[in-house]
């Protein structure tokens, strides 16, 4: 049984070619990632751990345990730690790091990124050298990380400037670049190299973020931590070199582990698709195959060898497939390193690293989804009747039957639980839930979509077919040819409509998004310029204390925004940015705020403000028209809960500034009066009153004028500026600027302006609205494209899956193609007969996908987003549909020529 | 290229439609060559019925495929009217059996997902051309299908399906209807009705119909039966019957 089952295989191996093609991209994809991931992770690691190894110990402060829920910061070593861990016997030598913050500035004299880069020294021994140049040695001297050197454009020889803590400009020249890799206190923000004392002048710092250790002759690189452990007691982490860089490659490793994850989502889609081309050949091959398995059956083959041999056959087909997967996966992961390694942070070229779980898995995943999938078809080979043996050709004359009425009922039944899913979500409102309820109903939608498949192609041709019809003879035998074997259709239709349904939807959500910041952009805060500090500067006058604490959390915050918007600033955020972002973004998740990042209402972290003199400036510019300052503070409650209160001076809420509201009348807002907005206060509404905690501990009562929708522009409460005085009299200034043009002045113009007026701050960020919203865009079609490039081989699968169904269904009719030839029809016309019916079958898989996309990616979108602009990216789809047609057409161009080929006569007379 | 005298051929005074000389067909089969045929002359005249007959290897399916331009004949010429078709290209031999040459195979006849009537008038739409509305209704009234047009193939057995590919070849008036095996499938009534049809349509309609078949009482029904074998034209009847047609057949197998 099984030679003849591999003597089959033989034979037909060309049926088996795109299929085989099918597996392969979809296990390459799967190995190549794997393969990607690992060699970034021993990238990371040999670059981390070759930076940790060269010194013995590496000790950095530790934040005692928590005391009462209170969050507590570590504390820097001080010199005379140092000292004390100079005198261990253990120890051959040690120096400590500074490390605060100093803004660099760029070549226009601006400030240099969100927040300032680490200033730090790097003592002798110390765990980074310089990778060019030399560290500085002189107070002239300066030293940039080869990230903030890339960025700002600086090089060795360079004269840079840098704000000293009374932000007075001292210039240094650039003498080395230090690679910190993947470090997370560097990797972000950047940094400036300086030597240690002045380091310690600029950064106002004489306490040590870490201490680098080198063991005395004789003693391990234990004993030396042990030693260095014990004098500087709990409040430390000291580890070996070793151990801090496995830690730290482990921590850098999250972040492949996240990019590994989501391409594997990507490489499973990939699977899915190929398995429904898979389950096609194998149901198509079968059907044609009656007569063969009939005749086993004839001559004795039992059922259960008739099924497993054409499992035999599957493992087989799918094993050999996945083999070359996983080699061509690791040529693509390979590639995938060396040209996405360096733009990932991966300092250091490694050789591949090919892990056994990376081939395993290849293998495991190709050969089991190829087997699944042939396991429907081979239960249906195993009811082949002996008796069809004796039959003329059963599958040419046998059109397919009708679809069963349970095939229908099921299919509507679907499609309706999705309906009603869909519109709970729209009635409950935006949600967190929202999301995952749309793409559960998706889900059930697609199920009704394979149920109905074969109805819907068979409805679709019908009504598409009338046109087409008349156009010539190839179309109309296409149109006729499409709907044959809908059931054979619909599964390679379904196989792309996968694809298509979420490349649509996405681009549907990000195009929503897109118009729908734009419209709030405009009508809320039709505003030019932007001007705020930059984010997280020392308080210049904080003792030693705070820098930790002022040094830590912007680190934080920083990683948080590389994570969801790369370096944009998180541009949804940006006109509303303030010093409380982080308990807006746990009130954007629905949680009730409930504490400060670092514990009670005045002890805040010092986000800096605008100088008033910047303010006189711009209003003193005359083609600026409204300058509108923004203060802001936290209320705190009693019961812990932390109430953002905002206050606009120069503009006028509900005409400069306004919001979507839920109740009232902005324009109402005065002394004595509040607006509040929904997703922080739920409780109220118009008339009633919000009895407000102030700074002296009394309390002010307002009255409630308007209710603002959640995720407005206008959060927490909005009180007037003279009651926001009263209130908060420490908050003097102002937090943010915005900036209007005035009326008819020139874009460059105004630029000029703006930047004429904080020309002697270099510190204030500057971010133009119109800029904020390229950015945003910018991002936006990034991650669309690369979605997009990520599904595209899942739809490149599918294509070939319709190939291929061209292909086997081209074999069973060549007769009817040599009838037609015999007839009269030119080789191009049964060609171009096959391409219609080709690209017939991928407009309607596109165009299904094409409709559960937009339908499902404004449901996904209304269903977190408030007050969504729907909009629909038509250019995008008319490219989509571009491309299905081209799709269609090569996907033809295989079978036609060989059905165009075949010698008339030949085909007559076999059978 | 000689042009052999033409035999005359008695009580058929049109001149001949399908003229073939010295015609050859050497297949390669691994090696060793097969002549299909060797050296075929035979013309085809004008509203005749024409059977050809032999045992089967004896090349009358390949002699028939070249006559219809669907195969290239090794040498030898074939004259269809005044066109020689051997050495057309391929695009100008599928415009010559479009538009001038019928066809109806043994089985697998109609296009399975086309009606009856759409099948029958496949070659006029692939030529666009207009359909003699008269010439439909006639013919489809001689083989008796006005009430199956709709039908799929499948609905239809296998006599009807036979005569709806008659009804095709013959609507457009071919200048000849090839028919290869036309009764092969069918039951002996059907097969009747199907013959008698071919006969009366070349009668009625001076169709010219030339028919391979190896059922002496199939060729009973021509006008005219030529014998061919080994690739060779060895005999030939006029006016058969089928006793007449067994006797000559056997006798060919026996030499």
């Amino acid at each position: 049984m099984l030679r003849t089952t591999l003597a089959g295989l033989r034979l037909h191996k060309s049926r088996y070619v795109t299929t085989v093609l099918a597996i392969l991209l979809g296990v390459m994809f799967v190995s190549g990632t794997m393969v990607f991931a690992d060699t970034l992770n021993a990238g990371y690691e040999k670059s981390v751990m070759g930076s940790a190894t060269s010194v013995d110990a590496i000790a950095v402060p530790e934040a005692p345990d928590p005391q009462d829920g209170e969050p507590t910061e570590p504390v820097p070593f001080t010199e005379e730690q140092l000292e004390r861990i100079r005198e261990l016997p253990e120890v051959d030598a040690a120096d400590g790091t500074v490390r605060g913050q100093a803004v660099l500035l760029d070549a226009e004299g601006r400030a240099f990124g969100f927040m300032p880069p680490a200033a730090l020294s790097l003592g002798e021994p110390n765990r980074f050298s310089a990778e060019e140049g030399s560290l500085p040695s002189t107070g002239e001297e300066i030293a940039l990380a080869t990230s903030t050197a890339d960025q700002t454009g600086f090089a060795v020889g360079d004269t840079v400037t840098v704000l000293d803590r009374e932000e007075n400009e001292r210039e240094f020249t650039v003498t080395g670049l230090v690679e910190f890799g993947v470090d997370p206190s560097y990797a972000f923000g950047g940094a400036v190299v300086f030597d240690p004392d002045t380091a310690e002048e600029m950064t106002g710092l004489s306490v040590y973020s870490e201490i680098d250790v080198l063991a005395a002759e004789g003693s391990t690189d234990e004993e030396a931590a042990k030693a260095v452990a014990s004098v500087l007691g709990s409040q430390a982490k000291v580890r070996t070199g070793e151990e801090f860089g496995l830690d730290m490659a482990e921590s850098a490793g999250g972040d492949t582990e996240m990019m590994r994850t989501a391409l594997m989502l990507f490489a499973l889609i990939a699977m899915f698709v190929a398995g429904i081309v898979i389950y096609n050949t194998f149901a198509i091959l079968i059907a044609q195959r009656q007569r063969e398995l009939a005749l086993l059956r004839c001559v004795g083959a039992k059922r259960g060898q008739v099924f497993r041999s054409v499992l035999v056959e599957s493992s087989v087909v799918g094993l050999v497939a996945s083999v070359l997967g996983v080699l061509a996966g690791v040529g693509v992961g390979t590639a995938g390193a060396a040209f996405g390694g360096p733009l990932l942070g991966m300092g250091e070229s490694v050789s591949v690293v090919v892990t056994p779980p990376a081939v395993v898995t290849g293998l495991v995943v190709g050969t089991v989804v190829t087997v699944f999938s042939a396991l429907v078809p081979a239960t249906r080979a195993t009811r082949v009747a002996p008796l069809a043996a004796l039959r003329t050709s059963a599958t040419a004359s046998g059109l397919e039957k009708g679809t069963g009425w349970i095939r229908v009922v099921l299919g509507v039944l679907s499609f309706a639980v999705s309906a009603v899913m869909v519109g709970l979500t729209r009635m409950s409102g935006p949600s967190q839930t929202g999301p995952i309820v749309v793409t559960a109903a998706a889900l059930i939608a697609f199920v009704g979509v394979v149920v109905l498949g074969p109805l819907l192609v068979r409805g679709i041709v019908r009504v598409v077919g009338v046109p087409l019809r008349k156009v010539g003879v190839p179309s109309m035998l296409a149109v006729d040819n499409s709907t044959r074997s809908p059931r054979r259709a619909a599964t390679a239709m379904i196989a792309l409509t996968v694809g298509a349904t979420l490349i649509t939807g996405y681009s549907v959500v990000s195009a929503s998004l897109e118009s729908t910041l734009t419209k709030q952009l405009d009508e809320q805060f039709p505003m030019d310029y932007q001007i705020s500090p930059q984010f997280a500067m020392d308080d210049p006058a904080a003792g030693g204390q705070d820098p930790a604490d002022a040094e830590e959390l912007p680190a934080e915050d920083a990683e948080g925004s590389e994570v969801s918007g790369e370096d944009t600033e998180e541009p949804a955020n940006a006109p509303g940015e303030d010093g409380s972002q982080t308990s807006e973004e746990a009130a954007a998740e629905g949680t009730p705020v409930e504490e400060a990042p670092t514990g009670g209402g005045d002890d805040s972290p010092e986000f800096g403000t605008v100088p008033p003199e910047v303010r006189e400036a711009l209003e003193a510019q005359e083609s600026l028209g409204k300058v509108i300052g923004a203060r802001s503070t936290a209320a705190e409650f009693d019961d812990q809960r932390m109430l953002p209160v905002f206050t606009y001076t120069g503009g006028e809420i509900g005409v400069d500034i306004t919001s979507d509201t839920a109740e009232g009348d902005l324009s109402d807002l005065g002394p004595g009066r509040v607006v509040v907005s929904k997703d922080y206060v739920d409780d109220l509404s118009v008339g009633d009153t919000l009895t407000l905690p102030i700074e002296d501990g009394g309390e002010l009562s307002l009255e409630v004028v308007a209710v603002v929708e959640p995720m407005q522009f206008l959060m927490g409460a909005t009180i007037d500026p003279e009651d926001f005085a009263t209130a908060f009299p420490g908050h003097t200034e102002d937090d943010y600027l915005f900036v209007r043009a005035s009326e008819g002045s020139e874009a460059a113009e105004v630029r000029e302006a703006v930047y004429a007026a904080v020309d002697d701050h270099p510190t204030m960020q500057i971010s133009s609205v119109s800029e904020v919203k390229n950015q945003f865009s910018q991002v936006m079609n990034v991650a669309f494209y690369t979605i997009a490039a990520m599904l595209g081989l899942a739809i490149i699968i599918a294509v070939f899956g319709i190939s291929n169904t061209m292909a086997l269904s081209v074999l069973e009719r060549t007769r009817e193609s040599a009838l037609l030839r015999a007839l009269g029809l030119g080789k191009g016309q049964l060609r171009r007969m096959l391409s219609v019916e080709a690209v017939l079958l991928c407009l309607i898989g596109a165009g299904i996908g094409i409709v559960l996309g937009v339908v499902f990616g404004w449901a996904a979108g209304a269903s977190v987003l408030p007050g969504m602009v729907f909009s629909v990216p038509f250019g995008q789809i008319a490219v989509f549909v571009a491309l299905s047609v081209v799709a269609g057409l090569l996907a033809a161009v295989l079978p036609a020529r060989r059905a165009a080929s075949t010698s008339i006569t030949g085909a007559l007379a076999g059978e | 290229m000689t042009e052999s005298p033409v035999k005359s051929v008695p009580e058929v005074a049109s001149p001949p439609v399908v003229v073939a000389r010295g015609l050859t067909k050497v297949y390669d089969t691994g090696g060793s060559q097969v002549h299909a045929l060797a050296g075929v002359d035979v013309e085809f005249h004008r509203g005749a019925f024409t059977a050809i007959m032999g045992p089967s290897g004896s090349g009358k399916s390949t002699l028939m495929h070249c006559l219809a331009g669907l195969d290239v004949p090794t040498s030898g010429t074939v004259h269809l009217g005044r066109t020689r078709i051997t050495g057309l290209r391929d695009a100008e031999l599928t415009l010559l059996r479009r538009d001038r040459i019928g066809f109806i195979f043994q089985s697998f006849n109609l296009l399975p997902m086309l009606t009856a009537e759409q099948n029958i008038l496949l070659p006029s739409q692939i030529a666009r051309r207009r359909v003699d509305k008269q010439r439909f209704d006639h013919i489809i009234d001689v083989v008796g299908l006005r009430d199956r047009l709709s039908h799929l193939p499948a609905k239809l057995s296998g006599g009807q399906q036979q005569r709806v590919a008659v009804a095709r070849a013959l609507l457009n008036a071919p200048e000849v209807v090839y028919a290869d095996e036309p009764t092969g499938n069918l039951d002996s009534r059907s097969g009747t009705e199907v013959l008698r049809f071919l006969r009366d349509s070349a009668r009625s309609l001076n169709q010219t119909i030339v028919m391979v078949t190896h059922d002496p009482v199939a060729a009973s029904y021509a006008d005219r039966v030529v014998f061919l074998r080994d690739g060779r034209l060895v005999d030939e009847v006029c006016d058969p019957t089928a006793e007449l047609v067994s006797t000559r057949l056997l006798k060919l197998e026996e030499a």
